[in-house]
Formats: structure tokens, C-alpha cells, sequence
């Protein structure tokens, strides 16, 4: 966990912690969470029961644009694009669709697509923005956290922005004490909520 | 005549032999997998005779082991079939048990999880009961393994292994069941490190013992008919079997069999079905539907029951 700047799983069961720590890092992992998750700190009580986790976030990417993953070439009344990387293609041919309509929009093979009669310049069409990663990292991260927590915990708070994040959850309903340990461990990080 | 469970592993080439060998020693093939240029086959034999069938496999490039869970069926138990504990441990496991000659299968509780909400229903209850054994995989905390297990194990009759985070030690004392495994909770990487594949052989060690207790209890009351000798009964005379898909159509417990055929149209037809001399399988086993689709499932009744042992 050497992207991590914090990383603590606190437990009054030291086996059972000892357990969600491993499970905490592999899922942060496998999920591909490292690149966003900068300090985290989690605390489960299987007594009350709650579990809770509280973090930092690391500036995430900006937004992809047309111009990241293709190479404009501006012909005559057409552009053909060669996708150099083929991640963002299927959201940059939905932009594709509904700005241009489909009638404009060719992709002859798996890296090239071609547009035709736009009245748009090259600089624009790089320009044009495709998607925003980051808000389908914040979908992955509460993913992620309910993948760690243990299942039966259904009632969930999850609180998600910018540069932190808290997740309470419980099998019984939360209370006001349950969701007051967020500025707890926040502060154990050094943080505010 | 003692039937011992083993495992040959051998080349395609001549396997027929072996086969021909087994059968003619008077032992039973429970499955046959031919995977590539290698047939496995899971076999009960007689004890004398293994040595002889290692002798002739040997210029075959056969090799014989023993697999102490051939002929039963596991039920592997698992809290849910969420992500939380598919695919590890559940299907580690369950395919670990697979390698040693058992079937099993894997059972995703409806309402596992959670300490105060779990639970278990009539259906699950009776479906692990059909089993030879259960193994429940529980989670990593000692207060939730301490709280649930009494309401996830009401009504179960099998003989249980529980597998959980805490110690073994600790398991035994919060739990009551007949055998234990510590330090195998929920966890979300696959098993491949050596100690966790050491792990997973406590797991067939804790089963096979269990297992072995059961043997004994069958021992003392044997069987009227022993399950792989029914097997082959069946296959000879209901030919619908040889059309089944499934990879065990006919799958052998400790103390019954598991027809994978309708129950409406054959069980009268197994009922019927004669082993020798006049004895139906009717008169010496319990023909009734199994809870797992519409699957026969037949439970052979005891010497002390039937005063006939074949």
C-alpha cells in the first residue's frame, strides 16, 4: 500500500481487524482505488454493530477530451480520427451521436473513426470534451467501500465530495453517536470532515 | 468385501483395461472425467486389490492415490452470493473438495449475513440436509460467528464444519458443531499462497475426519445395499439416465443416491427396479423427491430396518 499516505483499520477484534485489513487492501486494489484514495481510516465494531470509513481523496484526473485519445486529421469536408487509445471510445462516439447525429459519424474499423460535412475546425473537435472520470470514481469508491464492509451491514450513510469521503453503515439503524465517530476518525487521521 | 475410495490417474491409452480390471474386481466407478490425453477416475474398489490395480496401471503411466471423499456429497454453505463471498473462499474451496473426489455443491444463503438478521429458511435447511456434510463459511468477527450460528444452523441434521476468521480454538468454544476450522473468513484474493493452500488441506483433513465418524455410525448399522452398487443398478436398468446432461447424473452419498431424473415419471420406475433375487430398490431404500429441482433422491435404509443386506 505504498500510494497510501494513511491506511489504518481499527477493530476491538485484533483478529478480525487484522482480516479486514487485508480485505480493505485488496479490494482497494483490485478496484484500482490507490490512484484516488490518499488517507483512509476504517473502524468496525461488530458489537454495536458499525462500520466506519473516513478518508482523503487524491486530485483526480480532468476531463478527457477528444484531442487525449485520437489524432485529428483534417481533410477535405471530413476529419478522420486514428484512436490511440481505445477506452474512451465508445462515450467519444455517443458524444459523437448526439452532437453530430449518426448520419456523420463512420468508424470504418476499430481505430478510425471518420467524420463527415461538420462545420466544426480540427481545434474545436479537440477540444471537445468526453467525459469526466472522476464521477465514475466516486461510483467505483462507494463500490468499493460496501465491498469491504461486511454484508449484512444494510443501512448505509455515504457521504461523498471533492476530497473526502465518509461511509457509516449498521445493521440496526444508525444513530446520532454511530455518525459523530466520522469527525472522530477523521481527527485521528489529522483531517476534518 | 472392504471397498476402499481411491483416485487413478492415468493416459487415455488402454484405459479400457483398467476400467475392465476394476469392474471385474468388483469394485464401482463413481466418475469418469477424460480431460485431454488423461482419464481420471473416482472409484470405490476392494482394499486387497489396490495394489494390484497400481501394478497394472504402472506400465500405463496410472497412478493410484487415495481419496478419502470419494462417493459423498458436500454442501458448501455460503452466507450470500454476493461479491463479499464470491468467488473466494466459497468456490476456492468448493473446488478444493471437487479435486479429492467429492461432489460438492455450493449453497448461497437467502438471509446469511448480518448478525441480528440472519437466518435460514425451509428450503436451505432441508437442501443442506440432503448432503453427506455441511461447511458453513462464516465470516472474521468472534461476537458474529458467537450470535449466528445457533439461527443458521437450526434444523440441520448433517454433520457440520464451520470455517471462520477467529482461531479454531476460539470457534470451538462459541460454536456448537462437529468440526472446526479457524482462520478461514471472509476474505477477497484467491488462495495461492502456500499457506493458504495448507489452509484448504485442513479443510479436507477437518472434513475427511468427520466424515470418517460418520463412516463408523454407518458401520455399526451397515447398509442394506451399498450406494455405488445402486448406482450401477440404476444406469444398467433405467436407460433415461445415459441421456442426462449433467456431469454426475447419478451422484453417490455416504448412505443414498442423488438420480438426477424427474420425479413424477421415474420414481416409480427406480422403485421397481429389481437388484437380485427378487429384492426392488423400493423394498430397501426410501425413494422421495429431493428438494433440489426435481431431482430423486434415495435414501438406502439400514440392515436393522430391513434384515436384508445385499
Amino acid at each position: 500500500m505504498q500510494a497510501i499516505e494513511y491506511f489504518e483499520v481499527e477493530c476491538p477484534d485484533i483478529r478480525g481487524g487484522e482480516n479486514y485489513r487485508q480485505i480493505a487492501n485488496d479490494v482497494l486494489l483490485d478496484h484500482n482505488m490507490l490512484r484516488v484514495v490518499n488517507k483512509i481510516h476504517i473502524y468496525i465494531d461488530p458489537k454495536v454493530p458499525i462500520f466506519v470509513a473516513v478518508g482523503t481523496l487524491k486530485k483526480v484526473m480532468t476531463v478527457i477530451k477528444v484531442g487525449d485519445i485520437a489524432n485529428v486529421n483534417p481533410q477535405e469536408k471530413k476529419f478522420t480520427l486514428a484512436i490511440s487509445d481505445e477506452t474512451y471510445l465508445a462515450p467519444m462516439l455517443k458524444v459523437f451521436w448526439d452532437k453530430f447525429g449518426k448520419d456523420h459519424v463512420d468508424q470504418p474499423d476499430r481505430f478510425t473513426v471518420v467524420l463527415t460535412g461538420l462545420d466544426i475546425s480540427a481545434r474545436d473537435l479537440e477540444e471537445m470534451p468526453i467525459i469526466d472520470p472522476s464521477e465514475a470514481l466516486y461510483k467505483d469508491l462507494v463500490y468499493a467501500m460496501k465491498c469491504i464492509c461486511p454484508e449484512g451491514f444494510r443501512v448505509r450513510s455515504e457521504n461523498f465530495g471533492k476530497e473526502k469521503f465518509s461511509f457509516v453503515a449498521s445493521e440496526d439503524t444508525l444513530t446520532e453517536a454511530g455518525l459523530a465517530l466520522v469527525k472522530e476518525k477523521f481527527a485521528l487521521m489529522g483531517e476534518t470532515p | 468385501m472392504i471397498l476402499v475410495p481411491i483416485t487413478y490417474r492415468g493416459g487415455v491409452y488402454r484405459h479400457n483395461e483398467i476400467i475392465d480390471l476394476i469392474e471385474d474386481l468388483g469394485g464401482y466407478i463413481i466418475q469418469k472425467h477424460m480431460i485431454a490425453q488423461e482419464v481420471v477416475l473416482q472409484c470405490f474398489v476392494p482394499k486387497d486389490d489396490v495394489e494390484l490395480i497400481r501394478a497394472i496401471g504402472k506400465p500405463l503411466a496410472g497412478e493410484v492415490t487415495d481419496s478419502p471423499l470419494v462417493g459423498t456429497e458436500i454442501a458448501v454453505v455460503s452466507m450470500s452470493l454476493e461479491i463479499h463471498h464470491l468467488p473466494h473462499p466459497s468456490c476456492d474451496i468448493a473446488e478444493y473438495v471437487r479435486r479429492l473426489g467429492a461432489k460438492s455443491n455450493m449453497i448461497g444463503m437467502a438471509r446469511g449475513v448480518g448478525k441480528r438478521i440472519a437466518g435460514i429458511n425451509d428450503e436451505e435447511r432441508d437442501v443442506i440436509n440432503e448432503h453427506d456434510i455441511a461447511v458453513y463459511l462464516l465470516g472474521n468477527f468472534e461476537h458474529c460467528i458467537e450470535k449466528k450460528t445457533p439461527l443458521i444452523l437450526r434444523g440441520i441434521e448433517v454433520p457440520v464444519v464451520l470455517c471462520g476468521g477467529p482461531d479454531k480454538e476460539v470457534l470451538q468454544r462459541i460454536a456448537k458443531a462437529d468440526g472446526y476450522v479457524g482462520n478461514v473468513g471472509r476474505f477477497m484474493h484467491r488462495t495461492k499462497e502456500s499457506e493458504e493452500l495448507e489452509k484448504l488441506d485442513e479443510i479436507i483433513e477437518e472434513i475427511t475426519r468427520v466424515l470418517s465418524k460418520r463412516r463408523e455410525e454407518i458401520a455399526k448399522d451397515p447398509l442394506s445395499v451399498s450406494p455405488a452398487r445402486l448406482m450401477d443398478v440404476i444406469r444398467e436398468n433405467v436407460p433415461a439416465i445415459l441421456d442426462v446432461t449433467s456431469p454426475t447424473p447419478l451422484t453417490v452419498q455416504m448412505a443414498g443416491l442423488r438420480v438426477k431424473l424427474p420425479y413424477d415419471t421415474y420414481a416409480e420406475i427406480i422403485k421397481k427396479t429389481m437388484i437380485e433375487d427378487g429384492v426392488t430398490i423400493g423394498e430397501i431404500a426410501d425413494v422421495v423427491p429431493s428438494r433440489i429441482r426435481d431431482y430423486i433422491l434415495v435414501q438406502v435404509k439400514p440392515f436393522s430396518e430391513t434384515n436384508i443386506v445385499l
